[in-house]
């Protein structure tokens, strides 16, 4: 029960994350490899907060969010010039940047040794201690998160950016501002992932940088691609698949380190095949065109 | 200290700049962000340590059988993962994606294969060489003398020979170069062999200095990518320079900060030029929908 429930938070935490950085890859067509530097900078300002300053869990996550939110601005506004390869490689920069800072400066972020002994969080009172319990608590914090993406995509705002995707000269043409639509888009996917951030944080109790580098970025754009871009439920569906398969493997007796590499080369292969006859991914309307 | 410093990042730049050209080459002529350029990277060196230390086949002949053996991933590639996409006219970021699927499942094979500790290729220590009081190892001089009689002959080939100036012409225009009878799939095969031999060559010769782990093929990729745009996509001189830059900026970081800073001062110099130079040293000044499309 315990175990199945631990799968079930993973799946929470990686459907917000992937659901976020839809809003980016498969709705503004851009194809960011940075959105495991935001999960992180979430991460991370939760856990300082919580553990060095005190503060409780919903304090650090409207703090996270803010300071997210912020240096999402500062990545965005030189790569959002960019699209296609430029913008991949931009996006890529900030990862990497983000990735050396926790990993290199010890003494905020502790370097390779991580943050251990992080606090779950407490709910008008009541510390959120079992897994299950912990489950419930990232539900309704993704749902809740998953609801406003739901109204957003379905907004005119989510139309606007459908059609810059499509069309870039075309809505620039109808007076749409596209360099401002595309940085709220990535602002606010950046911010829904500092909160994937802080639930991995307070659910683990431990970080550390590998957990936010470039190989999590493209995991989590493998779950967006291989679910589908461009739809709300094309990356829950990934998230899904991606979360439970490596899962799968541990009942087959394969050694743990090979199963690591495994579920990789599945979501590799996956990639290729996807990308050579189905470019939308298992649900989605965006074929990278 | 100094001379010291320059000659070593003159030495990385030297191999920087075969990388780089190789991911040029590729880039230029295909617009392909060939990804899986840093799993061909890391595959030979993996391949070099195999012939080399299990095979026992001493260097020269492991060196070459690894680079034959990259081009033909490179060809391999082009043919049934790449040109499948250019016919159905797919978008340059489904070949990226699918190309960032093929470096997965490549790295992670190497990994299943060679385990993820650091494979080391020379066991003694190297024989040096000391010239005004700047020391040289035997493997940096074969770095040097090979990047001396490669780029050159690259630049030159790529100018005046017919297969240069047919993939130059693809570089520009595709179609109107089909037209005038290039055959845009040989182009393709010769650039995607070419590029990826040169990763091999690069990778062998890091890998007999440093040896080879599993993220060597990813740092590679990077280091080429950035070297082209800092240099000036498009160009076949531009990413040399890029390269030469990257080489001794990057030791002048190790000396004065510490090398686990050397990626994030890369980035920043990336960033730094996609803001105020997008078209790189030497490139052509264009549009910026220009240079994307």
């Amino acid at each position: 029960m315990n175990y199945l429930m631990h799968i079930l938070v993973l799946i929470n935490i990686y459907s917000l994350l992937a659901m976020s950085l839809n809003l980016v890859v498969g709705f503004s067509g851009l194809m960011s490899l940075s959105h495991a530097a935001f999960y992180g900078i979430g991460a991370y300002t939760t856990s300082l907060l919580m553990t060095s300053a005190g503060w409780g869990f919903f304090p650090a996550i409207f703090a996270a969010v803010a300071l997210t939110s912020f240096l999402s601005l500062v990545a965005a506004v030189p790569s959002l010039r960019f699209h296609g390869d430029y913008f991949v490689l931009a996006a890529l920069g900030f990862q990497i940047i983000v990735f050396a800072v926790l990993n290199n400066w010890v003494k905020l972020t502790g370097g390779p040794y991580g943050i251990p002994g992080i606090p779950r969080p407490r709910v008008f009172g009541m510390e959120v201690t079992t897994n299950s319990q912990f489950f419930v608590f990232s539900c309704v914090i993704v749902a809740l998160c998953g609801f406003i993406l739901w109204m957003l995509i379905n907004s005119p705002f989510g139309r606007v950016l459908k059609a810059i995707r499509d069309d870039e000269v075309a809505a620039a043409s109808l007076g749409k501002n596209l360099f401002a639509l595309k940085l709220a888009a990535f602002i606010i996917a950046a911010a829904l992932a500092s909160i994937s951030g802080g639930l991995i944080a307070t659910y683990i109790r431990f970080i550390d940088p590998t957990g936010f580098g470039l190989n999590e970025s493209i995991f989590i754009l493998a779950i967006v691609i291989i679910g589908g871009a461009g739809s709300f439920w094309g990356p829950l569906i990934g998230a899904i698949l991606l979360i439970l398969l490596p899962e799968a493997l541990r009942f087959v007796t394969i050694p743990d380190a090979v199963a690591a590499n495994l579920r990789q080369i599945f979501y590799g292969v996956a990639l290729i095949i996807l990308m050579r006859f189905r470019p939308q991914g298992l649900r989605g309307e965006y074929r990278f065109e | 200290v100094l001379p010291q410093l320059l000659a070593n990042g003159l030495v990385n730049g030297c191999l920087f700049a075969l990388v780089a050209i190789g991911f040029a080459l590729i880039y230029n002529t295909t617009r392909i962000f060939h990804v899986a350029f840093g799993a061909t990277y890391a595959v030979a060196g993996y391949f070099c340590y195999f012939f080399l230390i299990q095979l026992q086949w001493g260097t020269p002949l492991s060196v070459v059988v690894t680079v034959v053996l990259t081009a033909t991933i490179g060809i391999l590639t082009e043919r049934f993962m790449y040109a499948p996409l250019e016919r159905r006219n797919a978008s340059p970021l489904v070949a990226l994606l699918s190309s960032l699927g093929l470096n997965i499942v490549i790295i992670n094979l190497l990994a299943l294969f060679f385990g993820n500790e650091t494979k080391v290729l020379r066991p003694a220590a190297d024989v040096t060489y000391r010239w005004q009081g700047v020391v040289l190892t035997s493997t940096q001089l074969a770095q040097i003398i090979t990047a001396l009689i490669l780029l050159p002959t690259l630049l030159l080939v790529l100018r005046f020979s017919r297969v240069g100036k047919m993939i130059r012409a693809v570089r520009d225009n595709p179609t109107l170069a089909q037209i005038m009878g290039a055959n845009l799939w040989f182009v393709r095969a010769v650039v995607f062999a070419s590029g990826s031999a040169l990763a091999g060559v690069g990778a062998a010769l890091s890998a007999l200095d440093v040896g080879i782990d599993l993220n060597v093929g990813m740092s590679a990729l990077l280091i080429a990518a950035v070297a082209l745009i800092i240099g000036g996509v498009g160009t076949f001189e531009g990413p040399v320079i890029g390269a030469f830059l990257l080489g001794v900026l990057q030791s002048l970081v190790v000396w004065v900060v510490s090398a686990r800073w050397v990626d994030a001062v890369t980035f920043s110099l990336l960033i730094f030029f996609l803001i105020f130079r997008p078209e790189g040293l030497i490139g052509k000044r264009r549009r910026v929908e220009e240079v994307l499309s």
